[in-house]
């Protein structure tokens, strides 16, 4: 196969296929790449790895999907992955670029996000759509302000109310309700069982209706270390404490708070979208900040507006403001010291402290 | 090749300017607010179109045929009771004509009087060029924004509503797209529009010093 793509590589028309051969030998032969300069890691360590390890970790939520909702939802996981790949590769060939293994996650994590029941054009458009608003856009994969997935959701959720928000599924069964959880407790204060919620006997979204399998594939995905604990836990951690508090105070709009936990779309927000690593901040101090006012947000959203369901809403407005969020962290971080007095000899250099150098950072005017 | 032997070389490529390389939607950015809102529906857009040319053309006549009169330091106000008087004008012209699309558009009539075209080709162009040369800027400048207009407009009114200047194009089965009827779909579009047409016609964004 590999004189095969050679072959086709060298053909002048097919110049504009590049991209797609690339990819092609990538999956196939995999990279045998190495970096030019320093650090050397002697791992295979790229995105490509990043990108399997969440897709193994999503593994069983895909297939209890696949499970409770019928051979429709790899109907809309294809789908996703077929016209989101579109624009994908059609994106790389027209910037002679190449194909970017992010879109794996995305075209599988959009498809999760959405009811059981939608229509499989709406999984094209949305899809469409975030990838090419929310990162196509931008530039591509790395270069994205916003989750494309969550992009997407966001559209369709807009553009069709009727199709997203009326009909759900039952799991196991071809009945439809109007009711999830969450939209059950903001109707009549009805709390849904905590074991149905865990094993995926409610209503709800295709991917988030199996909290067992997504919390083990969270943890699963966090022990690999290819997402890291703080998001997910101050987003959980908020999320708990404040709907405790708001449900001791007004218990008829905010859920107790084991309930809010599980119902919904947390689970998979908390573990799987909020922790993408190029729209959540980078210092840890800003991770924190970030979990945090995402579990607010999602509180305040999930009890007090119109919608049922606030965690794509809260990702999304953290997400743009991860920047502003790091930007803060490194300027509260890096203070220009204080500067000496004329004449008075200059103060002994502290030790830096957030750096782990062990040294005092004496270094001059090198930070 | 006609019109351009036709208008002359310099009048030519105003009119090009205007109409593609200078757009004043997409190269410029002016007049973004009223081509959000009113871009719902194609009549309106039309109407909206319309309205804004004939305020650009009678305020280009008035501007640059005044220009050596106008005093340097009292020319904004000049500008805005000129532009202010030309958008009465249209605003009544359109509630005794067409007052359903008058009622439709509500205040967005009025406030052609704040659409930035206006100020910044009177403050540009016409206060400082002739009358002949000032009167293909504002033809070419009404055509951009009349054109885009339009064209947000027939993607949004057929995907929001179904609808093509109020004919039904659309199989009975249709979802209308809601978020396209309101103004955060035209900002998609508007986007859109401006990313495909500054590629084309190669305007650079603005570097950061």
């Amino acid at each position: 196969m590999k004189p095969l793509l050679e072959k086709a590589r060298r053909n002048r028309f097919l110049k504009p296929m590049e991209p797609v051969f690339d990819a092609l030998e990538a999956a196939v032969f995999g990279s045998d790449a190495t970096t030019a300069g320093g650090p050397h890691c002697v791992d295979g360590l790229d995105i490509k790895r990043y990108m399997t390890v969440v897709i193994a970790g999503l593994t069983p939520a895909v297939l209890a999907a696949v499970w409770a909702f019928g051979v429709r939802s790899l109907a809309m996981i294809v789908v996703s992955y077929l016209f989101g790949g579109l624009v994908e590769v059609g994106f790389a060939m027209a910037r002679k670029k190449h194909i970017h293994e992010g879109f794996l996650v995305t075209g599988l994590i959009f498809p999760l996000t959405l009811p059981p029941t939608v229509p499989l054009w709406v999984v094209a458009v949305g899809v469409v759509v975030g990838t090419l608003f929310g990162k196509e856009m931008f530039g591509g994969t790395g270069r994205n302000i916003f989750n494309p997935a969550l992009v997407g959701r966001l559209f369709v959720t807009i553009a069709f109310p009727s199709i997203m928000s009326t009909a759900w599924q039952i799991p196991g069964s071809d009945a439809i309700t109007t009711a999830t959880p969450l939209g059950m407790y903001k109707t009549s204060q009805a709390v849904t069982a905590l074991t149905d919620l865990l094993v995926g006997r409610a209503t709800g979204s295709m991917g988030e209706v199996f909290r067992v399998g997504l919390i083990a594939g969270g943890l699963f995905v966090i022990w690999t270390r290819v997402s890291e604990w703080r998001i997910p836990l101050s987003y959980l951690g908020s999320v708990a404490i404040l709907s405790a508090a708001g449900h001791r105070f007004a218990p008829a709009r905010v859920a107790p708070p084991l309930f809010q936990l599980f119902a919904g779309g947390l689970m998979l927000g908390a573990f799987f979208m909020a922790t993408d690593p190029v729209t959540s901040p980078f210092t840890k101090a800003g991770k924190w900040v970030f979990g945090t006012m995402c579990g607010l947000l999602t509180v305040l959203i999930r009890g007090f507006s119109g919608y049922v369901e606030g965690v794509m809403f809260s990702i999304v407005i953290m997400n743009g403001l991860a920047p502003l969020i790091d930007h803060i962290v490194l300027k509260a971080t890096f203070r220009p010291r204080p500067r000496a007095k004329a004449g008075a000899p200059a103060p002994a250099p502290a030790h830096c402290g957030s750096c782990a150098c062990g040294r005092d950072g004496g270094r001059g005017g090198e930070r | 090749m006609n019109l351009r032997r036709l208008l002359g070389k310099e009048r030519y490529k105003t009119l090009l300017k205007g109409v593609w390389t200078e757009h004043p939607i997409s190269s410029m950015c002016l007049g973004i607010c009223s081509a959000l809102a009113v871009s719902n529906k194609v009549e309106n857009a039309i109407a909206m179109g319309a309205g804004v040319t004939f305020v650009l053309i009678a305020t280009a006549v008035m501007v640059s045929s005044l220009r050596k009169m106008i005093p340097a330091r009292g020319r904004m106000i000049t500008y805005m009771v000129t532009i202010a008087s030309f958008v009465i004008v249209v605003d009544k012209f359109l509630k005794a004509y067409f007052p359903v699309i008058s009622e439709t558009m509500g205040p967005y009539v009025g406030l052609i009087i704040t659409n930035c075209i206006l100020m910044g080709r009177a403050e540009a162009f016409y206060a400082r060029n002739p009358l002949g040369l000032s009167l293909v800027d504002a033809v070419a400048n009404g055509i951009a924004y009349s054109y885009t207009l339009t064209g947000i407009a027939v993607v949004r009114e057929v995907l929001g509503f179904g609808t093509l200047l109020g004919m039904r194009v659309m199989p009975a089965g249709w979802e209308n797209w809601v978020v396209l009827s309101l103004a955060p779909g035209a900002f998609f579009l508007l986007g859109l529009f401006l990313w495909i047409t500054r590629t084309l016609a190669g305007v650079e964004p603005p570097r950061e010093g």
